[in-house]
């Protein structure tokens, strides 16, 4: 019984372990993503300052308020909301790698969400340069009390573990298109406003908060950096967890049945 | 000159021929920018509908600043794509021997071996918001005026291009000069909106160093009748034509230092 979990263990920790030197390799991108995110940080920052020029709140946000939210939402986003499931989808199926990967004696889609998580906590180690310089320009600021700190971490995995089947059942069309990427910058696109990446959601009117809320992106950013930055009381967390907790059983089993019937597509080029 | 012009058009057709084997790939990439670009104008949107200018610019302001940026991009994005790919796909590959052994310049045959249709939507994007931004804004529309527009767009187009080509002679040296060009491009996005809004430094820096802000600022804020010199207004094309001047030297100077794989 120990054997067999050391032996699991074992084999999803290798899957994990691949993340970082992956990213390792690439370094000299690290730092290029670095300074192209600085450039956002302080292009934000700057329209954010004019926008409340002549403005004391805006749907109810100070400047300070606002401020503080974007700086986290730009610091946490990567982790947030890059699952790497579109991409290593597309990948797999192009260059014929998925024969072997579904060959593999193990859980596909539990070796894929072990390294999710582990390319997530790697986004994270690499958002700390730009934690350092938005700090030292901007001064942001981080809540004391521990339980906002729980409450963030606690809603942040859950968001991207919601995300992460989302991103699965649209990985799933590939086995029938073969090709994700017009997908990939669709849903990249629409991720990025109603993340609430750009915009906070209660700034928005009614009607896109709707949709904002339908879809899950703003689970895995909005509501996490919201707590984090203040903007949502600590006191909603039970309520957030909840919609996260009901769209994970949803989201987790649809993916599940999709793909056992979309994978009897698959085609496996060049095998 | 003509010769040239006529020798563009044949690579195009050529080009053409290929996209149109794949019809659906060539959709989805004219309009990818355009989701693209949709999250940042619809944020824009969201947000200055609730304050009545930004910092003095009007919203319609900020479409025609955003609008000559991104159509300028376009031109960049459409003909001289190819610089990004320089060290992946022609210096490391060795393809690049190719361009040296034809009689036509390589840099000429360089831009025109690969017209990049993911440009488009970024045209398209550039041209609605000047169109959507021009009967809202205090400018009387003259003949003129229309050619000072389009004088101005070429210009920003050939800083861009500019700009690219002398990041991306990196590539003889270094075999991945992605990083290198992005670096510099990136600062564009400052030009997206008034330079007014930034700290002195970064209109400095857009102005003198990485002249971005010829591309959409000052010739928006000429037309507008702001307070810039008019200098400034006018000095678009002469950079674009210096900064070219200068940046083909550095390609020439990049060039003698090619070596190829030797395969």
């Amino acid at each position: 019984m120990i054997r067999t979990l050391r032996r699991t263990v074992s084999i999803y920790g290798t899957f994990a372990a691949m993340v970082p030197k992956m990213f390792l390799a690439y370094s000299i991108w690290v730092w290029m993503q670095f300074f192209v995110q600085c450039i956002s940080l302080v292009i934000f920052v700057a329209f954010w300052k004019a926008v409340y020029a002549g403005q004391a709140t805006i749907g109810g946000l100070s400047l300070t308020q606002t401020l503080n939210y974007i700086i986290l939402a730009q610091i946490f986003l990567p982790s947030a909301q890059s699952t790497n499931v579109l991409f290593s989808f597309g990948k797999m199926l192009r260059d014929g790698q998925v024969g072997i990967e579904l060959l593999r004696p193990l859980d596909f889609q539990a070796a894929n969400y072990v390294s999710n998580l582990s390319w997530m906590f790697i986004s994270f180690l690499t958002q700390i340069p730009l934690a350092v310089f938005a700090w030292i320009l901007f001064r942001f600021q981080l809540p004391a009390d521990p339980l906002v700190w729980l409450a963030f971490i606690v809603t942040l995995v859950l968001g991207n573990a919601v995300l992460f089947f989302f991103d699965w059942l649209l990985g799933c069309l590939a086995f029938y298109t073969t090709e994700v990427w017009g997908l990939t910058v669709l849903r990249f696109g629409i991720a990025t406003f109603f993340s609430g990446a750009l915009v906070p959601l209660v700034m928005m009117p009614g009607w896109l908060q709707a949709i904002a809320n339908i879809l899950p992106f703003a689970q895995a950013l909005y509501m996490p950096v919201g707590l984090l930055s203040g903007i949502l009381p600590v006191s909603d967390a039970p309520s957030i967890w909840f919609v996260q907790l009901g769209s994970l059983v949803l989201l987790g089993v649809l993916s599940r049945i999709v793909f056992r019937i979309s994978v009897r597509r698959v085609t496996v080029q060049g095998g | 000159m003509v010769r040239y012009l006529g020798l563009y058009g044949d690579f195009l057709r050529q080009r053409f021929k290929i996209l149109m084997e794949y019809r659906v790939n060539f959709l989805i990439g004219s309009t990818s920018t355009i989701f693209m670009q949709g999250a940042s104008i619809l944020a824009i949107w969201v947000v200055m509908r609730q304050v009545p200018d930004l910092n003095g610019w009007t919203l319609s302001e900020i479409w025609l600043i955003y609008g000559l940026l991104t159509l300028s991009k376009s031109i960049n994005h459409m003909f001289a794509d190819n610089l990004w790919t320089l060290g992946q796909s022609y210096v490391r590959t060795g393809l690049f021997d190719r361009f040296l052994v034809r009689p036509i310049d390589p840099l000429f045959h360089l831009l025109a071996d690969r017209f990049c249709h993911d440009g488009i939507g970024n045209f398209i994007i550039g041209l609605v918001l000047v169109l959507t931004a021009a009967p809202s804004v205090a400018i009387v529309w003259t003949i003129p005026k229309i050619v000072y527009l389009v004088i101005a767009v070429v210009s920003g187009g050939l800083i861009f291009i500019s700009l690219n080509l002398i990041t991306g002679v990196s590539a003889f040296w270094v075999m991945d000069s992605v990083p290198v060009i992005r670096v510099v491009f990136e600062t564009h996005e400052f030009a997206k909106f008034p330079l007014a809004i930034y700290p002195q430094a970064i209109g400095i820096l857009l102005t003198w160093l990485i002249p971005y802000g010829f591309a959409s600022f000052y010739p928006a804020s000429y037309l507008l009748g702001r307070d810039i010199t008019p200098l400034l207004g006018w000095a678009g094309p002469l950079v674009a034509v210096v900064l070219f001047a200068l940046s083909y030297r550095i390609w020439l100077f990049g060039l003698r230092h090619y070596s190829g794989t030797g395969s």
